[in-house]
């Protein structure tokens, strides 16, 4: 019996697999104009902008954003953030995921359509595929035709224009970690280190694969964002939708032609919304999760409404209670307030606020004072006892700046040598420090002490931190 | 294929968080490799780091996958299908 359900279970599971297979189809995307694929363009157009020329700007002499890994210290233009300040960009991220939040409660899957790599480079390599292999159905028999020395000619022209841009992306990428101008001359000598070609290939790989081959199945199946999407969902989120009163019965008809009378609605059936689908899914069968919010077939549908003298918006953006209860665009954006958004934005407001005030006021000074392990206490000339300590003093601020250290907490205590340090901009320096005690000072075992650094040029950037004094038994 | 991404494409994930994690706590020049220093450079430790961390995640999703399966699927091709023919399937 049990044996018979676990076979059984194998079985469909197999089936499963093969379906899974089965369907995914190759989907040739139709190319779109209109207002939102324009919109989608923009932010394309910005966000590689950003992308790709960033690593190329200077701020204040030095690449103005750099994760510069082997220093241990992130540039984001005047802002600098070491180790310690991990915590700055912890809240960075929640901001960022509130902030997707919020848009998608509002306004759908927003950043799925315009602004997701995946989108971005989809569209890009697409457009690649589109100039050289030419439109939808000339790609769909190309796709078809068997191989001749024409289809090799394009097929391998078209992969070579993907390989350049996947590369040239993996190059900005790893920009982003080592000086990118250092990288390039590199390049140009042929001097790139082992591990920089490595990472080269491996984000070029990564962005060839998923722009050009995996495409919507990184939606479908990889993303974790498209998986619980759904939980932000309501009633009042905007979605692509099919207006179905409006549309249904679909039928084909002759432009013109007196379709009502024949019982049918504005839909044409003529099957374009699901052509330039970049998923492949008809949106007419309602709202599905495979749904990325492109926005492509509103754009689509539009042009054929426009044709055909229909007015606009069979497809649009509209809400599930907008459809239901007949709202316009005014009754739409009045229901935008609602207490999911009120949570969302207030959570993010406060965070933000916060996170921007912890920037304002992060100390410019930072020292940490470490005793020096390997020798505990020792005697010194004059019979004063000595320990040793490893000062590690961070300038966080953008000058160079000049310190003077002081140590307090027993009597005549005092530091040997020199007690002026000065450390680079933005850089840290370590320095062993002798501290001398009379030993009648303090008692045997530990005593606590402070250490003060004080800039001498302004008087509030001064650290005071505590620390253990080893008097011997 | 699709099997080699659901074990490589989690871990990938969680590899690149763990990595994040333990090399902002830790610095890559105070790590010690059987009692000595590394002496590698400090790119060749980030990278090897995120490799190692990588496989042993991988590792995990692929225990997971494999925990997954029923003993029938596990025991040999067929021996599922064998069994279910038998049954009458
Ligand atoms: S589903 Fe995921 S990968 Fe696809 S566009 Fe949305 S965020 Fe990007
Ligand atoms: S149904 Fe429309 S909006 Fe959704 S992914 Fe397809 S084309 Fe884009």
């Amino acid at each position: 019996m049990t044996i018979e359900t676990s076979g059984s279970n194998a079985a469909t599971e197999q089936a499963q697999e093969v379906v899974l297979f089965e369907v995914h189809k190759k989907i040739q995307v139709r190319a779109v104009s209109g207002i939102f694929a324009n919109w989608r363009w923009t932010l394309v157009w910005f966000t590689q902008l950003l992308f790709y020329g960033l690593p190329w700007l200077n701020w204040n002499g030095r690449q103005s954003v750099l994760f510069d890994l082997v220093e241990r210290k992130f540039y984001i233009f005047g802002l600098i953030f070491w180790p310690q300040d991990v915590f700055f960009l912890a809240v960075l991220l929640i901001i960022s995921a509130y902030a997707l939040f919020l848009f998608t409660a509002v306004g759908g899957r927003l950043w799925c359509g315009y602004a997701c790599p995946q989108t971005v480079y989809t569209e890009i390599f697409l457009w690649i595929e589109q100039k050289i292999e030419g439109d939808r159905n000339a790609r769909v028999k190309l796709d078809a035709a068997p191989m001749s020395a024409r289809k090799a000619l394009l097929r391998g022209s078209r992969y070579a224009a993907w390989v350049a841009v996947a590369l040239w992306t993996g190059f900005t990428f790893v920009g982003f970690f080592t000086p990118i101008k250092t990288l390039s001359s590199e390049l140009f000598t042929l001097s790139f280190g082992p591990w920089e070609t490595f990472w080269v290939l491996f984000y070029g790989a990564f962005t060839y694969a998923f722009a050009g081959h995996l495409r919507e199945q990184v939606c479908k199946y990889m993303c974790p964002y498209a998986r619980f999407q759904g939980v932000m969902f309501d009633p009042d989120t905007l979605v692509i939708t099919y207006d179905e009163e409006r549309g249904e019965p679909r039928g084909t008809r002759r432009k013109g032609s007196d379709y009502r009378t024949q019982g049918k609605g504005d839909c044409v059936d003529c099957g374009i919304c699901v052509q330039v689908c970049p998923t492949g899914i008809d949106i007419r069968q309602g709202l599905q999760y495979e749904c990325i919010g492109c926005a492509a077939c509103i754009d689509a549908c539009d042009q054929v409404m426009e044709k055909m003298d229909y007015p606009k918006g069979l497809i649009r953006y509209s809400t599930e209670n907008a459809i239901a209860q007949h709202w316009g665009w005014k009754d739409i954006a009045g229901h935008i307030i609602r207490p999911r958004v009120v949570i969302y934005s207030a959570i993010l407001v406060a965070i933000t606020a916060a996170w921007l005030w912890g920037l304002a006021t992060k100390p410019v000074l930072r020292v940490d004072v470490i005793r020096d392990r390997a020798t505990l206490a020792r005697e010194v000339e004059g019979g004063l006892i000595e320990n040793l300590y490893r000062l590690q003093v961070m300038n966080v601020s953008e000058k160079s700046q000049n310190y003077v250290m002081s140590v307090t907490g027993l009597d005549k205590i005092e530091i040997a040598g020199d007690s002026g340090i000065e450390v680079a901009a933005a850089s840290n320096k370590s320095i062993l420090v002798q501290v001398r005690v009379p030993p009648e000072s303090g008692k045997k075992g530990s005593n606590v002490i402070y250490f003060d650094v004080k800039s001498r040029n302004d008087e509030k950037v001064a650290v005071h931190e505590k620390a253990t004094f080893l008097m011997p038994q | 294929m699709q099997r080699l991404l659901v074990v490589l494409w989690p871990s990938f994930i969680v590899a690149g968080v763990a990595e994040g994690i333990f090399f902002t706590l830790i610095d890559p020049r105070e790590l010690y490799l059987f009692g000595e220093p590394v002496h590698f450079s400090t790119i060749a430790t980030y990278s090897v780091g995120f490799l190692v961390l990588w496989a042993i995640c991988a590792a995990s999703s692929l225990l997971t996958c494999f925990l997954q399966r029923t003993p029938g699927e596990i025991n040999g091709g067929g021996c599922g299908q064998r069994l279910a023919s038998l049954a009458g399937h």
